[in-house]
């Protein structure tokens, strides 16, 4: 009768050198994909802080002075431009969306002057009759609306550009008449503007880091080694594994 | 004769030179709307594409039990690794991947690394061993190393619903594409898409199928690569190596770019005419972005969840079967990955592209599953070549369904009925029936797909996880551990069972708006789309103790993986 553990084997105690050497290459080899892979995140993850972007500095200098209603030592222009940076993203959330063109359409109608207000109102109303509209339109008909849709911001944007500064070649004008909306509170220490500076914050920082900033090939880093040489290793890896695998074996004559 | 000859090859010439100038007149008039309407070039290819592949199912067809499952072991190492590339390559790569990235940046990378370093595993853990042990099917190797019937039930029974949930996704993507090109609603556009892929599988069978993933293989690349360069020239990145040209654009995201955008003394604009401008998004790139609602622990939670479940996914391992030797085994692992890789080095730069493309507040945020057509789309394409490209994504989705309904139909033939209903079937009964469960598990995904759960990319991983927690950790210590027996197995299995069952309770009574103890926590930390990262560990931790507190291997057992497995 034959001894059982004669056949024991296991990839941590292998039966002869052929095996010991084979397990000593798959651990190198998963050694160095793991380090690779994940040792790399959590570095990134080590070393990352959560750096904001100039527009939420200015935002933060600008915000109690708007809070305040304090026409003398605010820059509603810088105001508005952050709102408007942080509203033409398009990871925003619907809510969140919705409160930025009511905050938008708040600054804009405080610096509008009366003699205009009532017209660019008007306009506004308008334009959101036609995107009411949008949701029972099909085919040609909600092509058309869209169109219109269009040609009233471009208008909204002409109109507003000697108060705004922003134009229709602009990257702003467009997102800034596009958020205007009829009816939004007028003040902003409303409480529906509490959560603007959490919202402002939340967008406009991100987890960064020297391995963020630094470009390589065009790339941030971090993105270049995730979405690129990750890959190249691991092609790499493959290929050097079977040459290893097949030497060892031709080596010691061993055929599979 | 020899006059009637060159008299008809011109007519033929004449009448493919009047058809493309219709098609190219034709699809003139696609390009201004993104959806809703019928798009006649972008159709004839489409109508095209799946022709061909119905046509060489029927040229290679399967003709006895051993061709349907496993091609006759008469696949080289580089066709083996095309085949390789087009069974994996599917809507969740082609659509999916590049949705992801667009949607939520940095934390989609993590379906990258995963579906690509997973690969690295399969090579080093599993391919020329499996290859070795010469069984057909997953639960074959399963049942025979566990000695276990009722293993290889489960496992057959795993194998279904693994490549159950995978082709769900696919069909969604199938649904997305059929509904661009053709116009159709996504209902009658996923119900067309399965019933032209089951077709053609029922026809071919695996032999068929391989085959056709080699020509679909070549249609992906073609379709996926072309459209980037064109973006990349158009608009003055590096376009000779596009994959790494659109970095510049992912920093110019990450910075922002005003208005006008002028290059060369030109405007760049998209289709619609708006500039190619955007406001300062570093959140498309950096890591776990606080506003993309991703965390750290999530990017590494499905990038190991999807990695083990590669080495776990029953379709994927049964394609070592079909290579004539064990090097070819290895090789077309090394082939396959790189020919993924093509695609997976492509696939960021159509979520760049679409981030710049869609950046004007008219166009705003598209659709992610649809993203690379899209783009192509915004970016001014030919629209044949977007309709090649959309041709390319069915492709894709067609090549993984018909690897995945082989797989299932395998499992339920093979390992359920031939081995535990029937042992003495026929090989015509064998084939009717591997027949019979393909159509039944087409219409059972078909119904689920319409459903819409998730994104494609989402929806595939989900199948990655239920694989990693039960067929990773029974191959895993299958082959590297003799002592790993039959009670650890059913133990490790019941464990992997038990967080996919919880996992997915969670999810499905989430999804029906209830709400179950611990929602939010289960939801979070064992997620749906990657509770592998517990379970895959947990099914291996317990498979060992269990296995050490119980009756050893049977030396038969011990001494087949000690002289055939490892030499």
């Amino acid at each position: 009768m034959e001894p059982t553990d004669q056949y024991n084997f296991s990839i941590f105690t292998p039966r002869n050198l052929h095996g010991r050497k084979n397990r000593n290459v798959i651990f190198t080899m998963l050694l160095i994909w793991a380090v690779a892979v994940f040792g790399f995140q959590f570095l990134l993850r080590a070393i990352e802080k959560p750096t904001p972007e100039k527009t939420l500095g200015i935002f933060e200098t600008e915000w109690p002075y708007v809070l305040a209603g304090s026409e003398a030592n605010a820059d509603y222009s810088s105001f508005l431009n952050t709102l408007i940076h942080v509203k033409g993203k398009h990871i925003v959330k619907p809510a969140d969306q919705k409160l930025l063109s009511e905050a938008i359409s708040n600054v804009i109608f405080g610096i509008l002057p009366d003699s205009v207000s009532p017209l660019i109102a008007g306009q506004i109303k308008e334009r959101e009759a036609l995107e009411a509209s949008l949701v029972q339109l099909k085919g040609q008909q909600f092509v058309d609306t869209r169109m219109l849709i269009r040609d009233k911001n471009y208008q909204l944007t002409s109109l507003l550009e000697p108060y705004s500064g922003y134009g229709a070649n602009s990257l702003e004008g467009p997102i800034l008449a596009s958020s205007l909306k009829s009816e939004f509170p007028a003040s902003f220490s409303d409480e529906n503007y509490v959560r603007l500076p959490d919202l402002m914050k939340l967008y406009l920082t991100h987890n960064q880091s020297v391995l963020t900033d630094t470009k390589f090939l065009g790339f941030p880093f971090h993105y270049f080694y995730t979405a690129v040489f990750l890959l190249i290793l691991f092609v790499g890896l493959c290929i050097v594994y079977n040459l290893l695998i097949e030497w060892r074996l031709k080596k010691q004559g061993v055929v599979e | 004769m020899n006059k009637v000859k060159p008299i008809i090859m011109k007519r033929i010439y004449l009448t493919i030179f009047i058809l493309l100038s219709g098609v190219l007149a034709l699809s003139a008039q696609s390009l201004t709307q993104l959806e809703g309407s019928f798009k006649t070039g972008p159709a004839i290819i489409l109508i095209a594409t799946l022709v061909t592949f119905v046509l060489v199912g029927i040229f290679f067809r399967a003709k006895d039990p051993a061709d349907y499952y496993a091609a006759g072991r008469s696949i080289s190492k580089v066709g083996s690794g095309m085949a390789i590339a087009s069974n994996w390559m599917s809507a969740a790569s082609v659509l999916g991947m590049a949705g992801m990235m667009y949607g939520f940046g940095y934390n989609g990378l993590a379906y990258v690394v995963g579906w690509t370093g997973g690969y690295v595993l399969l090579l080093i853990l599993m391919a020329a061993q499996i290859r070795k042990y010469g069984k057909y099917t997953a639960p074959d190797f399963i049942g025979d190393r566990y000695y276990s019937r009722d293993l290889r039930i489960v496992s057959a029974i795993f194998t279904i619903l693994i490549s159950f949930a995978y082709c769900v996704g696919q069909f969604g993507g199938i649904g997305l594409m059929f509904k661009w090109i053709l116009g159709l609603n996504y209902t009658w556009s996923v119900i067309i898409g399965s019933s032209v892929v089951l077709l053609y599988t029922l026809i071919s069978g695996m032999i068929g199928a391989t085959k056709n993933m080699q020509i679909q293989y070549v249609i992906i690349v073609v379709s996926f690569l072309l459209p980037v360069f064109i973006l990349a020239f158009k608009f003055d990145y590096f376009w000779l190596v596009p994959q790494i040209g659109y970095g510049a654009a992912v920093t110019d995201i990450v910075q922002g770019i005003p208005a006008p955008n002028i290059s060369g003394g030109a405007a760049l604009l998209n289709a619609y005419g708006h500039d190619l401008a955007i406001v300062p998004s570093p959140e498309f790139a950096m890591p776990w972005d606080p506003s993309s609602g991703t965390t750290f622990f999530q990017w590494m939670a499905i990038c190991f969840s999807l990695m083990v479940g590669t080495a776990g996914l029953p379709h994927v391992i049964q394609r070592f079967y079909v290579v004539p030797k064990v090097t070819d085994a290895r090789w077309s692992v090394v082939w396959g990955l790189f020919f993924i890789c093509l695609v997976y080095w492509t696939a960021p730069s159509y979520a760049a592209f679409g981030k710049l493309l869609s950046s004007n507040h008219e166009v705003g945020m598209l659709a992610k599953d649809a993203i690379v057509v899209y783009t192509a789309q915004l970016g001014g394409v030919n629209s044949l070549v977007v309709g090649l490209l959309a041709a390319g994504a069915i492709s894709a989705a067609f090549s993984t369904v018909s690897g995945l309904l082989v797989a299932g139909a395998s499992a339920f033939s093979h390992d359920l009925y031939v081995k535990v209903i029937n042992p003495s079937s026929t090989p015509k009964q064998q084939l009717n029936i591997a027949r019979m469960g393909t159509v039944l598990m087409a219409v059972l995904v078909t119904v689920v797909a319409l459903m819409k759960l998730g994104l494609i990319a989402q929806l595939v991983s989900v199948a990655f996880s239920m694989a990693a927690c039960t067929i990773f950790p029974l191959f895993l210590l299958g082959i590297w551990w003799s002592g790993s027996n039959r009670a650890g197995a059913k133990a490790g299995l019941f464990a992997g069972i038990l967080v996919t069952t919880i996992s997915l309770t969670y999810f499905i009574v989430g999804l029906s708006g209830g709400s179950l103890p611990g929602q939010a926590f289960i939801s979070y930390w064992l997620n749906v789309w990657y509770f592998a990262w517990l379970g895959a560990p947990l099914a291996i931790v317990v498979n060992i103790i269990v296995s050490k507190l119980t009756t050893p291997t049977p030396l038969e057992i011990k001494k087949f993986l000690a002289e055939q497995v490892h030499n």
